[in-house]
């Protein structure tokens, strides 16, 4: 019911309705401003104007949401991820200060994650090996490549690749035993 | 196949170039394999998004957001008829050199001069429709009291256009906001066709277009109290 409702809203939007997009506005913007700050460690200015491209792309993109390919929420994430992957990398070409940013990522702090958090989520992340952990931030959270990660890391692709497979296996087991409990 | 399974992990992270991405979408259908493993680790990927504290959104944000988006439509939209319009222009200085661009302006002139002398010469000629006297009707005094009252109507043709022109003289002087209305009988119904006040001398004229076949059978002209009669309320004056 509920994605057939953002399914709707979406139609609207590509029909260029501004009211189905204030819509996705309310709806959404806890959860997609959270992200961004978590991917912008918490630089508000940042976050303004990645959210600003965020909705900027639903309101002129072509392309559909499709309620049989998953969840509105996991599309929308999807979407807002891009756009913050986007927006370092082109920051990342105006600065190149590659080698801070190398001496940052090596001593990894995160104003936001250093808050107490007891989601789900968090403590799975917590339970798997620092090195599983550290490349889901990199990937996920920095948005490093997996070929940029083996570079930084000095390792081959392929055991960055294996790691991110062990890491996401060892996630989905931690949370399902977190469901039964 | 090996290799395709190979791309399971890339496609997760969304780095897989589109036509890898593609093939692997392909691949994914059939491969019992990697649809499991997908399943399973897509949902643990997914998951990753919610590993953060909820924070307060800042009020403001709403309305920078969405301005931005709609202030961003508009300026776009100028920008793509403006890029248009250059579009054309590039398009046309491409085609014309400047020789040819001065005997297209040369022709456009010539071309817009002989239309507008078209059309005067026409309205001259419209002008110049003779006009046809179809029939005249001569109109006698009706009051006892003012025998001396005459005119005549003519029914006039120009065109395909019919007029009715009623021409009374000696009329008795009108006061106030009485009015003299001219009627058209026809099968016992009478129809409004206009109002006229008449001159010092008694004189008046009133003209009435008829519609397409429209016939009478008499013509009545009465006194009314004012202009706004649509059934005879005064004394008839005079009539065919």
């Amino acid at each position: 019911m509920k994605e057939n409702y953002d399914a709707e809203l979406m139609i609207l939007v590509n029909e260029k309705h501004g009211h189905a997009l204030e819509e996705l506005y309310d709806r959404y913007i806890k959860l997609v401003y959270g992200f961004v700050m978590k991917f912008c460690n918490g630089n508000e200015e940042k976050t303004k104007e990645i959210i600003q491209l965020v909705f900027l792309r639903l309101w002129t993109t072509n392309s559909q949401y499709d309620p049989a390919q998953g969840s509105f929420v996991n599309w929308l994430l999807t979407i807002t991820r891009n756009i913050c992957i986007d927006y370092h990398r082109k920051e990342k070409r105006h600065t190149q200060h590659y080698q801070e940013e190398h001496e940052e990522i090596a001593d990894f702090a995160n104003v936001i994650e250093q808050r107490v958090n007891t989601n789900d989520i968090e403590m799975a992340k917590n339970k798997l090996p620092t090195a599983q952990r550290k490349l889901i931030d990199l990937l996920y959270w920095k948005g490093y490549s997996l070929s940029e990660i083996a570079k930084l890391e000095q390792e081959p692709l392929g055991t960055i690749k294996s790691r991110l497979h062990q890491a996401l296996k060892g996630l989905r087991k931690h949370l399902e035993l977190e469901d039964i409990k | 196949m090996r290799r395709d399974c190979d791309h399971l992990i890339p496609y997760i992270a969304n780095e897989l170039k589109e036509s890898e991405r593609i093939a692997y979408v392909e691949h994914l259908k059939d491969c019992t394999k990697c649809k499991e493993e997908y399943q399973e680790l897509s949902q643990a990927w997914h998951a990753l998004p919610f590993d953060y504290t909820e924070i307060a959104v800042p009020e403001s944000l709403k309305g920078e957001v969405l301005g931005f988006v709609f202030d961003h439509q508009t300026k776009s939209d100028t920008e793509t008829f403006m890029a248009k319009m250059s579009k054309l222009m590039m398009k046309f200085k491409s085609h014309f050199t400047p020789v040819s661009t001065s005997i297209l302006v040369v022709l456009l002139l010539a071309i817009i001069g002989l239309g507008i002398a078209n059309v005067q010469e026409k309205n001259r000629h419209a002008a110049n429709i003779p006009i046809e006297i179809l029939t005249t009707i001569p109109l006698k005094a009706v009051n006892q009291s003012h025998t001396g009252t005459n005119g005549i109507a003519y029914i006039v043709q120009q065109g395909s256009e019919k007029n009715l022109v009623v021409q009374v003289h000696e009329l008795p002087g009108v006061e106030g906001s009485q009015v003299y209305q001219v009627w058209l009988l026809k099968n016992g119904i009478r129809e409004n066709s206009g109002i006229f006040k008449p001159d010092e001398n008694g004189s008046g004229i009133l003209t009435y277009q008829l519609a397409e076949g429209q016939t009478f059978d008499q013509i009545g002209i009465t006194v009314e109290p004012d202009a706004n009669s649509s059934q005879p309320k005064g004394e008839k004056i005079a009539g065919s």
